[in-house]
């Protein structure tokens, strides 16, 4: 039996009890949280003040998905508090916040020589492992699934204490007390949480902590004009510029650091005319790395100027050129050795000769946040202070502490937000860099990437080439269904740099061969076809790759939606009753192509509709979630756009119903942005993409009307960050095809034809 | 010396004149609501309003600021009353926030300019860079401001910051007030 998720919340559950019940928590970490005067902790969650304010800890870095609003909802949902008085801060990386899902999921990345989790042994062994590493990345959408559990018997046992003390002062049954709205109540007798909560920190928690019956929901619009009963709670301080960023940060003394790193990949710094910065207004110094060379001046800008007058050289040991890459994938499809890396019914074996084979490419794809790399570090007395946005803190604080070889209990890491991340702040090169010319400089340093250091520097979507076959039979029946990807390995290649702090380099030696079942993630049609095969040819090439909003769905549904349609208009069948015709086995996916189809007008997929369709089961087919998506174009030829984006998604149980419409919304633009745009091509080691108008990204102007039918149900919830951005390439494709007859398969889907 | 004022105070900066605006304001005035996202004027995360009109800082340097009128998101308003800060967080127009300071200047400017604009006028004036994707909310968040501005609708989305514990214990029950009790109601 394999590890599933719900296996992994159960567990959780057994023995949630220790991380909550202070008395009860493990001796191998401390408390995490710190009260301050006035304060009670309850457990590693919650604190509660005298005056009355809540203090929720979020081990989950903010990067606009809202999971500071989320966590905390959950807290006081189950507390019976007044959203008013709850405040958030940032949790400290701890053994205490343990991410649970996440680490079974990327099990194969961490313990790459052991097989999947199997049993409940296992389960001890992922969780010591977790708990150890202090694992608590913020990835892949398991936030809900990882601490919802948690924050939940926090506050149950806070509440309960709460009652319990107010019990003592009336004499009443502890059992009989309720909580709302920050008061603990008993028949006309009402005192308030903050009057409760020192009394209540010196009793003994009942275990298991008293959960509310049911799962939490979102209550529903708790107020006129639909707004929402939890409004998010990092707004306010973020529409006057208070709210900081880890480039916000200001201290004593501090000076600025700019930064030139080399082409990709595995440059060393080779010379640079330190003679022509001399004496520059505002320098304060200048760092040399063995990869690298920065600037420290009063300001940025200083910085900047200086490392341009420096015009430091590198030499490059490995090149990167798009045309070789090409080359290499494009050869590895035809003739490379696949992997199978995930089989239905008989795989290819009745395959036979396919009817139909198609061929899809797919450029690397930038991230595009708007804020580059940040970091701020003070290095004093043998002791690091790093101010930095990351999803991986632990494994940040490590490299800084290694990169200055002390130890890591000598690092403070002060998690700060990202301005956007879409998995570009699983990346954490600028934490070892900011540590050594803090030391360097022996003053505090912020230093920042330039957007061309951040694009030549980041890791992209890998490039990607597959050819789809299928056996069809002649009234448009798929028998055998097969795609074959030859592409890096890229999730391999880093989980090496995540886990192992490996260079680019030893990371893609590492990956080199080995097929990676992440690369095809997705790629397993939700249609009724008996027999499917996906194959993985991995290849080694120059670039070092990885991972986007989005993920591996982020293509594979493109080449497989885009596969399909052609498959039915071949065989002159409608493209969505052809596919509702398929989807027999998943009710709730056939669902949501109804519902898109009659939020965005289908009108039988005529040609020079110009409306195109795609849909996608994200994750398995028990938990996952289910998005279809009506495309439609307006115009032709250049002046082709497109108008509206019509989905119909279902995510399971809804906590926070206008976080995930903000997530959807955003996942179908950012999707836009992958299907327009966000490639870029590499000439000896340099992207073309060197600033952020060259990734076409849309903006307001290009956006089309979006239109949202959210089915909330009682299944399991799942994440809505990234299910949006998988279905709108292959929906424009579709829908180009139905405007112009022009058939795309490549993304971005912009080429000279259009 | 390049001199102006700066949210309504005379400042002077001692820096080179080509020194972009955006890098005064951000290293030497410690005003980081103003953020850098590419230097080129490709994001709008760095619009501040020069003489009342949405600019991107990145693109001015303090010697052609020289005398002028400068606002940055810090200076829009003291207590985040703008008719645009009250909309974007009422429509929770927002995700990471950072490039929400841009965008709030340029609907400032263009509210101002335009009291009552159309979604084509809309859509064709906020040029800003957001990679959350917010775009969606915009259009309604703008206009909901316009109305705002006009008195003819009112909002409070966002609380005023630095509310006293009195004025907090007023509004929210849970919280107590430092004068009076000792949590009973």
């Amino acid at each position: 039996m394999s590890l599933t998720r719900r296996g992994l919340l159960v567990g959780a559950a057994a023995g949630g009890g220790l991380l909550v019940a202070w008395s009860l928590m493990p001796r191998s970490y401390d408390i995490p949280l710190e009260p301050g005067a006035g304060e009670t902790a309850f457990g590693a969650w919650v604190k509660i003040a005298e005056d009355g304010v809540i203090t929720i800890a979020v081990p989950q870095l903010e990067m606009g998905q809202g999971v500071t609003t989320i966590l905390p909802q959950l807290v006081a949902m189950e507390m019976g508090a007044d959203w008013r008085q709850i405040a958030v801060e940032p949790a400290p990386v701890s053994g205490a916040y343990p991410n649970l899902p996440l680490a079974a999921k990327w099990a194969p990345l961490w313990r790459p020589l052991i097989a999947p989790l199997s049993d409940d042994e296992d389960d001890m062994l992922l969780k010591r492992w977790a708990e150890r590493h202090r694992f608590s990345v913020t990835a892949d959408g398991t936030s809900l699934a990882a601490y919802e559990r948690p924050c939940r018997e926090a506050a149950a046992t806070a509440r309960a204490l709460l009652c319990m003390a107010a019990a003592k002062r009336w004499d009443v049954p502890w059992g009989e007390c309720r909580a709302a709205e920050g008061f603990i109540t008993h028949e006309d007798k009402r005192l308030r949480f903050g009057a409760l909560a020192a009394e209540a920190g010196k009793l003994t928690p009942p275990d298991p902590p008293p959960l509310l019956p049911g799962n939490p929901q979102d209550p529903g619009s708790g107020l006129s004009n639909d707004e929402p009963a939890f409004p998010r709670i990092d707004l306010p301080s973020k529409v006057d510029g208070s709210y900081l960023f880890a480039g916000d940060v200001r201290l004593p003394d501090m000076v600025y650091a700019a930064i030139r790193h080399g082409p990709l990949d595995q440059a060393a710094l080779s010379s640079f005319e330190a003679e022509k910065a001399a004496g520059m207004k505002g320098l304060v110094g200048v760092v040399r790395g063995k990869r690298w060379l920065a600037a420290v001046a009063h300001s940025w800008w200083t910085a900047e100027k200086a490392l341009a007058a420096m015009a430091p050289r590198f030499t490059v040991t490995e090149p990167v050129d798009s045309a070789a890459m090409i080359d290499q994938l494009d050869d590895a499809v035809r003739r490379g050795s696949p992997q199978r890396v995930a089989e239905r019914g008989q795989g290819d074996d009745r395959m036979g000769t396919p009817n139909l084979a198609l061929r899809y490419d797919v450029a690397p794809a930038m991230h595009g946040t708007v804020e580059t790399a940040a970091a701020t570090a003070r290095y004093a007395d043998g002791r690091l202070e790093l101010w930095i946005a990351t999803q991986a803190e632990e494994r940040a604080r490590r490299a800084a502490a290694e990169a200055l070889d002390i130890s890591p209990a000598d690092v403070v890491l002060y998690p700060m937000p990202a301005g956007g991340s879409f998995d570009r702040r699983l990346d954490f090169d600028h934490a070892i860099e900011v540590a050594l010319i803090a030391r360097e400089t022996g003053r505090p340093v912020q230093l920042l990437w330039s957007r061309w250091q951040d694009h030549l520097t980041l890791h992209p979507r890998p490039p990607v080439a597959a050819v789809l076959s299928a056996a069809v039979r002649d009234d448009g029946r798929i028998d055998s269904f097969r795609a074959r990807l030859a592409a890096p390995s890229t999730d391999r290649e880093f989980g090496a740099r995540l886990f192992e702090n490996a260079t680019n380099w030893a990371a893609k030696d590492y990956a080199a061969d080995e097929a990676d079942p992440m690369v095809a993630a997705g790629m397993m049609p939700p249609y009724g076809i008996p027999d499917v095969a996906v194959d993985h040819v991995p290849v080694r090439i120059a670039l070092p790759t990885g991972r986007i909003r989005g993920k591996a769905d982020g293509y594979t549904v493109f080449f497989r939606e885009s596969f399909i349609d052609e498959v039915a208009r071949r065989y002159n069948r409608e493209p969505l009753s052809y596919r509702m015709e398929m989807l027999g086995r998943d009710v709730r996916l056939a669902e949501c192509l109804q519902r898109a189809a009659r939020l965005g007008e289908w009108d039988g997929g005529k040609d020079r509709s110009g409306r195109g369709l795609a849909c996608h089961c994200m994750g398995d087919d028990i938990t996952g979630g289910r998005i279809a998506l009506i495309a439609r174009m307006r115009g032709s030829g250049t002046g082709m756009v497109v108008e509206t984006m019509s989905a119909a998604v279902d995510i399971g149980r809804v906590v926070n119903r206008d976080i995930a419409l903000q997530q959807i919304e955003g996942g179908l633009i950012f999707g836009l942005g992958l299907a327009l745009g966000s490639a870029t091509s590499y000439q000896n080691g340099l992207p073309s993409a060197a600033r952020l108008s060259a990734l076409n990204l849309p903006k307001l102007g290009d956006t089309p009307e979006i239109r949202i039918d959210l089915i909330e149900s009682d299944a399991e919830p799942f994440d809505p960050g990234e299910i949006g951005v998988t279905v709108v390439a292959p929906a424009i494709a579709n829908a180009i095809h139905s405007a112009s007859g022009l058939r795309i398969r490549r993304i971005p889907l912009i080429s000279e034809n259009l | 010396m390049s001199k102006m004022t700066v949210n309504e105070r005379p400042v002077q900066f001692d820096m080179d004149r080509d020194t972009p605006l955006l890098w005064a304001l951000r290293d030497a005035a410690n005003l980081t609501g103003t953020k850098y996202g590419c230097g080129v004027g490709d994001c709008g995360a760095c619009m501040v309003l020069v003489d009342g009109e949405a600019l991107r800082s990145c693109l001015v340097t303090i010697g052609e600021a020289e005398g002028r009128y400068i606002t940055t998101i810090e200076g829009l308003s003291r207590d985040r009353s703008h008719p645009v800060q009250q909309a974007l967080v009422a429509e929770q127009a927002i995700q990471c926030g950072f490039c929400t300071p841009g965008i709030t200047m340029a609907a400032a400017a263009l509210l101002d300019r335009s009291p009552v604009p159309g979604e084509t006028e809309i859509r064709e004036t906020i040029n800003n860079l957001c990679r959350c994707g917010v775009y969606p909310r915009l259009v309604r968040a703008i206009q909901r401001a316009g109305r705002v501005a006009l008195r003819r609708e009112t909002i409070s989305a966002a609380p005023a910051p630095g509310i006293s514990a009195e004025d907090a214990a007023r509004a929210v029950p849970a919280l107590a007030n430092p004068v009076e009790d000792e949590g009973l109601d």
